[in-house]
Formats: C-alpha cells, sequence, structure tokens
C-alpha cells in the first residue's frame, strides 16, 4: 500500500465527516472542503507520527501541508529522508 | 502505584516543596480576599527557576525535559495553597513553549530570557467577549499594513492581562478562509500604540490570578512581531494546548493529593458520636475516591508528559488528563467541604478557597464539556457535516 493510500484510508475511516465524498482523490481539497478542520489535523497528525515514525517539527504544521492527500504525503516523505 | 522519579527529579521537587511551603503560603488568605497579584513571590519563584525549566540554556534556561518540568509543576500545585499565582505561573511556562516551538531563532533568542527569568510577564490573549469554547469564532483582526500589521478587536478574560508586559495575541489575518489558515498569532507589547489593558474582573476563585480585558484599536505592530507562519494560528493553538493540558492538571493533581491529605488529617482528628468521623463509611468511601483519582491521574499525567516530552501528538491523551483531574479536583473539594462540616463553609478552614479555585479548573483551557467532546470524536464518533460536498 502507497503512503498516499495509508493516508487516504485513514482520512476515510477516522475523520471524514461526509461519506459522500468517498473516494477521496489524492488532490482533493481538504481543508476548504471541510474534509478535515483543526482538530482533525491533531488526529492526522499522531496518526502519521505514529504510522511512519516520523515527527513534524513546528516549522512544518502549515494548513498548506495538510490541503491534500498529496501534500500530506510530500509532507510525510520529506521527514523520511531527514 | 508509587511514580518513580529520576534522583535528580526527586531532589528538585523536594526542593520546590520546601521552598514552597516555607514561602508562598504566608498571607494567601488575605490575599485571597483583597485579590492581589503577589509580584514579589512571582519574583521568588523566578528565582527558584520554576519558570525557567524547560526552556534550552541558551535562552535562559534550565534545559530539562517536559517530564522532570511537570514533575516540577506537580510540586509546586501540592505545596503551594496560592492557586491563582501557580496558575499565573503556568501561563508564563505556557507563552514560552508556544515561543520555543514556533517562533524564529531570532524570536527565541530575544523573547526567550525574559520569560525564563521572569523579567517580563506574558499573557495569551485568546478569548474574547463573543467567542469562548468557540475560539476560533474571534472577531479580532490583523491587517496588513506596509511591513507589518494593524490589528483591531478586544479580548477578555485574559490570564495575567492587566499586569502583562508582552501578549500573544491571536487574529484573524483571512476572515474569507476556514479556522484553518486564516488566523495568525502576534506579539504586542505594552506601549504599543493602540494596545491598552482593562482593570482586573473580580472573580469567585483564583483571585491573586489577574484576568482582564485588553483593546488593541488600530494598534500597528511590525512584521517581526509575527510568531510562526501568516495562517498558522489555528494549529498552533491546538499544538499549545496540548502541552497547557498537560502542565495544568500537574498543578491541579499537587492539589487533589493536598486536599486528600488535609481530609483524611480532620477525618481523623474530629469526632462524632465517640469515634474519628473516618470511621464512618459515609465518609471513607469519600477519601476513597479521592485516593483512586489520586493514583489514576498520575498515570494519565504521566503518560500525557510522556509522550509531549517525545514530541508526539497527544490530543486525546491530554484532553483525557485534563478532564479527569480537573473534574476530580473539584469533586475532592466538593466532599471536602461535606466531611469538614460547617468548619468546611468557614474561611478558616482552606477547602472553602480551595473549593472556588477547583471550579475554574473545569473552565479554562477548554471546558470539560469541549474535553469530552475531543475525547468522544477521537474516540470514534465522527464530527457533524457542515459543508455538503458534490
Amino acid at each position: 500500500m502507497t503512503t498516499s493510500d495509508v493516508i487516504r484510508n485513514f482520512i476515510t475511516n477516522e475523520i471524514l465527516h461526509n461519506p459522500s465524498v468517498i473516494p477521496l482523490g489524492d488532490d482533493e481539497s481538504l481543508i476548504e472542503s471541510g474534509i478535515i478542520d483543526s482538530l482533525g489535523i491533531m488526529t492526522l497528525l499522531a496518526f502519521v507520527e505514529r504510522e511512519f515514525s516520523v515527527e513534524i517539527p513546528g516549522d512544518d504544521l502549515l494548513p498548506e501541508n495538510f490541503a491534500s492527500i498529496s501534500a500530506i504525503t510530500a509532507l510525510i516523505e520529506r521527514q523520511m529522508v531527514r | 502505584m508509587e511514580l518513580t522519579f529520576t534522583e535528580e527529579q526527586a531532589e528538585i521537587r523536594k526542593t520546590i516543596i520546601s521552598f514552597a511551603q516555607r514561602e508562598l503560603n504566608i498571607d494567601v488568605a488575605e490575599r485571597d480576599k483583597a485579590g492581589v497579584f503577589p509580584r514579589g513571590l512571582w519574583n521568588r519563584c523566578a528565582e527558584m527557576r520554576i519558570l525557567a525549566s524547560l526552556f534550552p540554556e541558551p535562552y535562559g534556561g534550565d534545559g530539562f525535559d517536559f517530564t522532570t518540568t511537570v514533575s516540577i509543576f506537580h510540586a509546586l500545585g501540592y505545596a503551594c495553597k496560592d492557586s491563582g499565582l501557580v496558575h499565573s505561573l503556568i501561563t508564563q511556562v505556557m507563552c514560552g513553549i508556544l515561543i520555543h516551538l514556533f517562533a524564529s531563532r531570532d524570536q527565541a533568542a530575544r523573547l526567550l530570557p525574559d520569560i525564563a527569568s521572569g523579567r517580563l510577564i506574558y499573557a495569551q490573549a485568546i478569548t474574547e467577549p463573543g467567542s469562548g469554547s468557540d475560539a476560533l469564532a474571534m472577531r479580532t483582526t490583523a491587517v496588513k499594513k506596509g511591513d507589518g500589521y494593524l490589528l483591531n478587536g478586544s479580548k477578555t478574560m485574559i490570564s495575567n492581562g492587566p499586569i502583562a508586559d508582552r501578549v500573544l495575541v491571536f487574529a484573524a489575518t483571512d476572515p474569507t478562509k476556514k479556522a484553518l489558515g486564516g488566523f495568525s498569532c502576534f506579539l504586542v507589547s505594552t506601549g504599543d500604540a493602540g494596545f491598552s489593558q482593562g482593570k482586573p474582573i473580580e472573580k469567585m476563585g483564583l483571585r491573586t490570578l489577574m484576568n482582564g480585558e485588553l483593546f488593541l484599536s488600530d494598534c500597528y505592530v511590525p512584521a517581526d512581531a509575527l510568531i510562526g507562519r501568516e495562517g498558522q494560528g489555528a494549529i498552533l493553538f491546538n499544538e499549545v494546548m496540548e502541552w497547557e493540558r498537560t502542565l495544568i492538571p500537574a498543578c491541579l493533581l499537587g492539589e487533589l493529593e493536598r486536599v486528600l491529605e488535609e481530609t483524611v488529617q480532620y477525618a481523623q482528628e474530629r469526632e462524632a458520636f465517640d469515634r474519628p468521623i473516618g470511621n464512618f463509611q459515609a465518609v471513607s468511601h469519600k477519601i476513597a475516591n479521592m485516593k483512586m483519582n489520586v493514583e489514576l491521574g498520575k498515570l494519565a499525567l504521566y503518560h500525557a508528559a510522556a509522550l509531549k516530552g517525545s514530541r508526539k501528538h497527544a490530543a486525546l491523551e491530554t484532553s483525557v488528563a485534563k478532564l479527569f483531574i480537573s473534574e476530580s479536583l473539584k469533586q475532592a473539594c466538593l466532599d471536602a467541604v461535606q466531611i469538614h462540616g460547617g468548619y468546611g463553609y468557614m474561611t478558616e478552614y482552606e477547602v472553602e478557597r480551595e473549593l472556588r479555585d477547583s471550579i475554574a479548573s473545569t473552565i479554562y483551557s477548554g471546558t470539560s464539556e469541549i474535553q469530552a467532546n475531543i475525547i468522544a470524536r477521537l474516540a470514534g464518533l465522527k464530527p457533524h457535516a457542515t459543508t455538503k460536498l458534490s
């Protein structure tokens, strides 16, 4: 399963407000569409750190890094090579 | 359960307890009645390095880990009967944590030494007259002007607000965006044109903690007053709340232990019907509940502290610690007053003040209801869908 798929599954099963958007596309807007809110991001962060053994530093806690599955995947991959 | 502190942590805790019992509890009832902030005692706490524990040495701190810092505030909550002073100190440390986590290195180097030394008093301004639990419904705005921002709005019930030298103000930088991305955090200083502080608001408890209104009227701040990035406010707020919901329960757990000790002592000494009242199960079972909650509270607190100390995100664990310990303290204080009978209702016996102080703990830093909402959501309940998606 790719990183994007893991993130998609988590958002779909644990966070999603509205099941009618399934399946979520990689570039689907998560914030503007209200799929994830500020607590949703914290939930997602805890999951990402646990699942991928990465630490997301304060500098990267930016809304744009959580704007879509693609953005979240890129954030994780940046942390993994650090 | 016996918590295992390291030798160093145990020694620091012993020092803090001895200091607080010797110096911080004198005239606490009078201070509470007068509702005055004990700046001299604040300075003594700063000299004891209570504000410096967590911050790196290059920034004027002592560089201890978070669990050690939590153990220090746990000890302080136990030994210091002036809960308003304790809350004021936590407010300062929380501002330091926000700066340490999100400010630039230059900002941290400039600001943290005065936080760690206690030379300047800091406050964090989120709550507004129209937004409490719904914090991100705030109306204070920050509009770009030239190289800086123009702030307008008002804040209320801000801890340390009336006496603060510096305030971390949350404001909307882009009202068209949803909460995420629409808010930012700014440093405002006393003396900044357009910034003014109201008088302390009189309260039921925590009367030595100064809470009040702050007013921003075309208050211009330069670009380097922005803490973190523009639009980062909501994430920054949630992250800082996790640290606060660990540090505050540390003090509350210490208070709970003190209330338990006071109540056990009273129940052993006070006699009715020819025997100590502690021999009656109506009394002893209340005390058993207090003890049970102390032991469970330790588990919740130090679990949350370990997670935050290793920089993990812990919205669930910190909300559990905050909700469980604050509600346990409030119930313990109610039971302590009941066990003390008529004396418990008199100001001479300190459980009356402890009850008044404890009620605030279930309101500030997110009410118990908000903590329960977070926990329910993280237990798997889906939030209400506010946006219809096509």
